[in-house]
């Protein structure tokens, strides 16, 4: 009788994936605020009040969340423009991202890119994002040939989106990580366009997971919605990784619910299947659904976590108004090593007006 | 990790660059290439090289014959045909806290991982602060009839790279000094190797594991009063037999060979312009916006009042490099050329 019981009990939990209530509480807080985020910035930049671009992540948080809470902090990641979510997840300070936003010294950059062209190498193991995408696949075999190397149970992952996956880098990143047996999990954000054309445009297969095979590893495909289903097959692939039986595709789908940029207003994408998306594909609210159907928050704890979400926001943006911009003298600092600009505290004579 | 089961060499290690000197000890510039990367491989475990066929097979010129037998597999790695990928890969595992070298066959062939190393490579210090101590070397240039695949002189496209380090050395001393030197050196360096000159120059070159050439720094390699020959790379060798003509004709000739494109010694060149007042740029790579267009204008505006006549300019015509010998011959300058370049140069 007991055993049954205890089975029962097993079962009944097993919606958790393992995860402790403080655990499946940080997962919902982290999609929050990445929407929350996501949704404020655009607010900003279309009132003129933010310069540069925009790359929204809308509707794709369950599988950023989802891919980068089973990696460790000195595992390294290497994502794209679209992936903040996945950064923030890595533990970016919002403070800082929001001063990169705005071009001020404290962002991670220095001013020096801006948006979410950002990483944080030092701290968080982020890779500084570059727009030729997929340009970090390549460069995450050398990070996870660093690992195999010195025999550390450490894993790269590189994210990209469906776009990338027909450039010949994608091919060659995925081959070589084989050849050499590499640490590596290799996530694909299938968010069904490239820009503006449809994945049957990109490629000729009816998924991108199985063109793993041809490359002798495990391909996944995962639903994006679903940010435990996310969490479990990446928890796989870098448990995997880690142990030395070498890399795996994760295809994660969703749909991008915004433009490609915030200039782009994506009428290319059908209104049925948005519509679609956004109302019963929402990675957000299905698992902040979850949680309240098994009794994880309440009104009372949602209201608290938005609110702090909020003030987070606010903190951040006050923060990156006040932080200065670059000194102009500095234009020419930190291309070299030697000239030290990187290792010193930078100059903070910029001013805060534009 | 894809690991070879290798042969041991006949005395159980690889053969040493060293013994590949002559019977005088003297080096040519592919051996002292190879000593140079020999020895900083023995000095820090962090050096490492990758590319295609430098393994087993000693690499497409054979500068790393031997290297798998005393390194192994794991620090002298065969890739696949994959140029993105090889940089790419050489940049994480430097920020990482490796130091890769990696190898181009032909320099020529940089265009197929060109993303990488002028987006992914050059651009990533200044942005993020991450060191990125990666040397990728190539063979490069012409005058060897192996026409326009295999003839490229790409200095400018990576001069043009903002975060880049740009190599070029003309003798066998300054190879190897230069390739020890870009590898203890914290940056992205682009080691330009001159194939007609690998085997062709030969020199008596230091022994001392610590002798570097600073990057950054020309030479004089001819003194003279009268013209400044500022060059690189195989020119600075023509240059040089140019020279020898015009003494004779009472002709004092200066060759400055620049040996570093980036960073420039616009120092060592307005310094001989200082002194002789007339300058010939030469230079191998087009010469529509080649290095020597920076340096034919660094010389106009900084040195102007030195000038007893106009900066001339000797380089090769804005087309592909052609392969009859008939055309690889006017499309590149000749000793000749430079002589009579240098005469109307004189005579103003």
């Amino acid at each position: 009788m007991a055993t049954r019981v205890k089975d029962k009990k097993a079962a009944a939990e097993q919606w958790r994936v393992g995860l402790s209530d403080d655990q499946l509480k940080d997962i919902l807080h982290k999609l929050k605020l990445c929407r929350y985020f996501d949704e404020r910035m655009e607010a900003l930049y279309r009132q003129g009040r933010l310069p540069g671009a925009i790359y929204s992540g809308r509707g794709q948080e369950g599988t950023h969340v989802g891919v980068v809470y089973p990696l460790h902090d000195d595992d390294s990641l290497f994502p794209t423009h679209r992936d903040l979510s996945a950064q923030l997840t890595k533990g970016l300070e919002l403070r800082r991202v929001m001063a990169q936003f705005w071009g001020r010294i404290d962002g991670y950059t220095r001013g020096r890119d801006g948006n979410s062209h950002i990483g944080d190498w030092q701290g968080n193991r982020t890779w500084t994002v570059m727009s030729h995408l997929p340009i970090a696949y390549p460069v995450a075999c050398g990070a996870a040939l660093a690992y195999k190397r010195r025999g550390e149970p450490r894993v790269a992952m590189a994210i990209c989106g469906d776009g990338a996956t027909s450039n010949g880098r994608w091919h060659e990143a995925l081959n070589v990580s084989a050849i050499f047996e590499l640490p590596v999990v290799w996530v694909v954000n299938n968010n069904q366009y490239a820009y503006s054309a449809p994945n049957p445009l990109e490629f000729p297969v009816p998924t991108i997971a199985e063109r793993a095979q041809a490359y002798r590893m495990p391909g996944v495909r995962v639903d994006g919605a679903n940010v435990l289903d996310v969490y479990q097959a990446t928890g796989e692939a870098v448990d995997r990784a880690r142990d030395g039986g070498g890399p795996t595709l994760i295809e994660s789908v969703s749909l991008r619910w915004r433009g490609h940029a915030g200039h782009d207003p994506a009428k290319y994408v059908p209104k049925e299947l948005l519509e679609d998306y956004m109302q019963n594909k929402d990675p957000v609210k299905r698992f902040e659904e979850l949680l309240r159907s098994n009794g994880v928050v309440d009104d009372t704890t949602v209201k608290e976590l938005d609110e702090r979400i909020q003030r987070e926001f606010e903190d951040g943006y006050e923060f990156a108004q006040n932080s200065p911009f670059p000194e102009p003298g500095d234009v020419t600092k930190g291309l070299w090593v030697e000239d030290g600009y990187w290792t010193s505290e930078p100059g903070r004579g910029g001013g805060t007006q534009t | 990790m894809a690991t070879r089961t290798l042969e041991a060499g006949a005395a159980g290690h690889g053969a040493e660059p060293r013994g590949k000197r002559d019977d005088d000890g003297q080096a040519t510039y592919l051996v002292a290439v190879a000593e140079g990367l020999w020895e900083e491989m023995e000095r820090d475990e962090r050096v490492f090289l990758l590319g295609e066929d430098i393994g087993v097979y000693g690499g497409a010129f054979k500068v790393t014959e031997g290297f798998i037998e005393r390194f192994g597999a794991e620090r002298v790695m065969d890739t696949p045909i994959v140029e993105e990928t090889i940089v790419g890969m050489a940049l994480g595992a430097a920020m990482e806290g490796f130091r890769p070298v990696a190898e181009f066959q032909y320099a020529d062939f940089m265009s197929s991982g060109f993303d990488e190393i002028t987006t992914a490579l050059a651009r990533y210090h200044y942005r993020s602060g991450v060191p990125a101590p990666v040397v990728l070397r190539a063979p490069s240039g012409g005058g060897v009839r192996a026409s326009s695949f295999h003839s490229f002189n790409p200095e400018p496209w990576f001069a043009h790279s903002p975060g880049l380090k740009v190599m070029c050395p003309a003798f066998p001393t300054d190879a190897k000094g230069l390739i020890k030197s870009a590898i203890r050196d914290d940056n992205p360096c682009v080691f330009l190797e001159h194939k007609w000159i690998y085997r062709r120059v030969k020199e008596k070159v230091p022994e001392d594991p610590d002798f570097l050439i600073p990057i950054g720094k020309a030479e004089v390699k001819r003194e003279g009063r009268d013209v400044t020959i500022v060059s690189y790379g195989m020119m600075v060798h023509h240059a040089l037999d140019a020279a020898e003509t015009l003494a004779q004709e009472g002709i004092d000739v200066e060759v400055i060979d620049l040996r570093s494109i980036v960073p420039l010694d616009t120092e060592a060149i307005l310094a001989s312009v200082a002194k002789t007042s007339r300058a010939v740029v030469l230079y191998e790579s087009h010469r529509f916006l080649g290095v020597g267009a920076e340096v034919a204008s660094v010389i106009a505006q900084e040195a102007f009042e030195s000038l007893d006549a106009p900066v001339v300019r000797l380089a090769p015509p804005n087309v592909p490099v052609p392969f009859s010998p008939a055309l690889e011959d006017a499309y590149l300058p000749q000793v000749t050329d430079i002589e009579d370049a240098v005469r109307k140069l004189s005579a103003w």
